[in-house]
């Protein structure tokens, strides 16, 4: 688990609930009282849901192989839904940032599928070239987009929205940010029970730092794969592992994206599969 | 002077002071003259381009300034240019109508306005007398004795009709009123009649007063001027509760409320706040006034504030009250609300299909409320997902003919191609007229679309426009990214 790069978590001092006091283990020895005092405990530590109802915990991949990554929420392991994610990408797609936006708009499709009700997606980016016709499995009926001026909008219409909730997701696309408004935007997550991205995006001629402190829950870093694939790398999962994989868009029902093997004859089938194969695969 | 070029000759329009109007007349300069005469006439004539929108705008504000006087005032720009006060029942408030006119010329005065008034009961008295006989008041019913010696220019008539009328000898108000109706109508046209009845009080005539008094409208007033932001946003709210308890009364919501900040220095400046559903929370209202209470700058202070519901929508209480817990639809407008008052509301919207196949016109904008129908998507032609607005030029090495590229650069890097899909053809919309260039033809604006993938896995949608052996050889573009 990677260390944390910064000094310590607003503290937000709670008022302790009034829980039913522990029952004692009597008989411990006894193998059978063991698992009920273990779910009584597990049920205390499952945190109070807010919109109960509303906002499944998790959304599972539905892959052990990246499930096993996320801590254990209620029955279920996945990505924390309520919190602030992170999406990044390698290369050239960073001016641009078409594979962070394909990402997000996959997962945002799985999460939409486990709401009840017509909840719109909330898209800020100082650019509008987003196209809601290539969205991968995300309903762009579902869709408003805000077009601020300069990042400082970006991050101010995010806040807004967050607090004011009601949104299946707000994803934000932002270059550099300072850790102050990933806090901010994290914590607004946290307290209003929304789920948001923010997809990295760097303007023409500016490096992407290696690596920048930031409040988000999880952080992603793509890279473009043959055959319209991601190759995906969890790089930092509080209270969980990192991990990276191959991935492509899910078939939009179950789960949002699933993990492929990376195999060689697969690309070269799925290069048959998408047309004319004109070299080196 | 003031010169404006009417049908290729530079004409003057009008004089720029009073005391200039007179000495004008005398040497023979008129509006209509051309500039190269009155330059024969006066050689040192200082000539100025007229500002026909910056006349009305200066107008306009100091109809609003004159608002003092009276809520109905209107500026006058058919035909020359004037202000009307309504003062029915204003007059009082300073002391009567000599003591109104008194106090109107003092502060015109301060600003070396120079002015002509006139008070009369009806508009076209008035008119007419503010520019024959200054500072003349003239009670109800006295129209036809005061207009009767003045000139027939004074009753608002055409330059066609005031020749022809003095041809046949008819100089004075009196000698018009004498004629035969049905006669004058007959060669004049229905104008000189209509203005001598209405001068005279037997025609009612409707001013198009530009700012009606909303009915939505609160005010408070402070006995000393206030100045902090603390105060504003307690007399906001003040404001806002008592608006909101009337537009309940009416079962109505505000869509746009204006608060209105009166200077001690004789300004007023306002705060527009817009709202995408009808709304009449106090609270709410106030919130969003409060928001832009920055761009208030107080001065020596502000004496008045007042309120407007400048739109109203009909609200029914079920709507407003009785849904405790916000919907969707709730949430999204109250976000919707925020942000159009601090971006604009321009840059909030919804994607909606349009039935085109040009992709950059498959996407229209809508208000965010409105609901969004129903995309289709055919799976066997992918869209990429970032769209770029003007499709960016691309160098092609070694293109073959109807094949995608082998070999592309595009922002300083090059891309080679691994595979590619394709093509799939999209006509420019033959129907749309700006659509093509008349020099060019049709056949440069068909696209040929290819899904191509370099050896990184980058997947581009680019387009080559234009035939083998068409108008010009094709280029090649780079229109989209896939994710």
């Amino acid at each position: 688990m990677p260390l944390r790069s910064f000094s310590s978590p607003p503290f937000h001092p709670v008022a302790a609930p009034a829980f039913p006091p522990a029952p004692p283990l009597v008989r411990s020895a006894a193998g059978r009282d063991l698992p009920a005092h273990l779910a009584f405990l597990r049920d205390r530590l499952r945190p109070a849901p807010s919109h109960a109802g509303v906002l499944p915990p998790v959304l599972p991949f539905g892959d052990p192989r990246v499930d096993q990554c996320f801590p254990l929420q209620g029955e279920q392991r996945g990505l924390p839904l309520g919190a602030l994610h992170e999406i990044g990408t390698e290369g050239r797609g960073a001016e641009t940032g078409e594979l962070p936006a394909a990402f997000a708009a996959a997962l945002i499709g799985g999460i939409c599928t486990r709401l009840r009700g017509r909840a719109p997606v909330l898209w800020v980016a100082t650019v509008p070239d987003l196209y809601p016709p290539g969205l991968p499995s995300l309903d762009p009926a579902r869709l408003v987009l805000v077009n601020p001026r300069d990042i400082v909008g970006v991050l101010a219409a995010m806040e807004v929205a967050l607090r004011e909730g009601g949104f299946a997701a707000v994803v934000g696309e932002v270059g550099a940010m300072a850790e102050v408004a990933s806090r901010r935007l994290a914590f607004a997550c946290q307290k209003h029970s929304v789920t948001a991205f923010i997809l990295r995006r760097w303007p023409h001629g500016q490096r992407m730092p290696d690596r920048q402190a930031s409040a988000a829950t999880t952080r992603w870093l793509l890279a473009s794969a043959p055959a319209g694939r991601w190759q995906v790398r969890l790089t930092h999962m509080r209270g969980g592992h990192t991990g990276s994989w191959l991935m492509e868009v899910g078939d939009g029902t179950t789960h949002p994206v699933r993990v492929v093997a990376a195999l060689a004859d697969h690309t070269a089938a799925a290069d048959f599969e998408r047309g004319q194969a004109t070299g080196d695969g | 002077m003031t010169v404006e070029t009417i049908a290729g000759q530079r004409l003057l329009t009008a004089a720029a002071a009073d005391g200039l109007l007179a000495a004008t007349a005398a040497g023979g300069l008129a509006p209509g003259q051309t500039l190269a005469t009155a330059r024969a006439l006066y050689p040192h004539l200082i000539a100025l381009e007229a500002d026909p929108a910056g006349d009305i705008a200066a107008l306009t504000a100091f109809a609003s300034w004159a608002q003092r006087y009276t809520p109905l005032t209107a500026i006058d720009t058919e035909q020359d240019h004037g202000l009307w006060l309504d003062i029915s029942g204003c007059a009082h408030l300073l002391g009567g109508e000599p003591a109104l006119l008194a106090d109107l010329r003092t502060r015109l005065a301060r600003r070396k306005l120079p002015v002509r008034m006139a008070i009369a009961g009806t508009t076209g008295a008035a008119w007419a007398l503010a520019r024959t006989q200054d500072n003349t008041i003239i009670p109800n019913g006295a129209e036809a004795q005061a207009l009767a010696k003045l000139a027939i220019a004074a009753l608002r008539l055409d330059a066609r009709s005031i020749a022809g009328l003095h041809q046949l000898g008819v100089r004075t108000v009196e000698n018009l009123a004498r004629l035969p109706r049905a006669d004058v109508t007959a060669r004049f046209g229905p104008l000189p009649m209509l203005r001598l009845d209405q001068a005279h009080g037997q025609i009612a005539e409707t001013i198009a007063w530009p700012q009606t008094v909303a009915p939505f409208r609160e005010t408070v007033p402070f006995t000393e001027p206030i100045g902090t932001v603390a105060d504003f946003a307690q007399a906001l709210e003040l404001l806002s509760e008592r608006l909101c308890r009337h537009l309940a009364a009416a079962g109505q919501g505000g869509l746009r409320f204006t608060a209105r900040f009166f200077c001690l220095d004789n300004t007023a400046q306002t705060i527009t706040i817009a709202t995408a559903r009808p709304v009449r929370n106090p609270a709410y209202v106030a919130k969003l006034l409060g928001m832009q209470m920055e761009t208030i700058d107080p001065g020596f202070g502000v004496e008045a504030m007042h309120l407007v519901a400048e739109d109203t929508a009909p609200l029914s209480a079920v709507q407003a009250e009785a849904f405790a817990v916000a919907d969707e639809l709730d949430r999204l407008a109250t976000v919707v609300d925020r942000l159009s008052n601090d971006i604009g509301a321009a840059r909030i919207w919804r994607p909606t299909p349009y039935a085109s196949h040009v992709p950059e016109r498959a996407v229209t904008r809508q208000p965010p409320l409105e609901k969004s129908p129903t995309w289709e998507r055919d799976p066997t032609q992918p869209r990429p997902i970032r769209l770029f607005p003007r499709p960016e030029p691309i160098e092609v090495s070694a293109p073959v003919p109807d094949d995608p590229p082998i070999l592309f650069r595009w922002r300083r890097r090059v891309h080679r191609i691994r595979s590619a899909t394709g093509p799939e053809r999209i006509a420019a919309e033959w129907w749309r007229e700006q659509a093509r260039p008349k020099d060019r033809p049709e056949t440069d604006l068909i696209r040929d679309y290819y899904r191509v993938e370099d050896t990184d896995g980058a997947r581009f949608w680019v387009f080559r426009a234009g035939l083998q052996g068409g108008g010009r050889p094709p280029c090649w573009f780079l229109h989209g990214l896939f994710g």
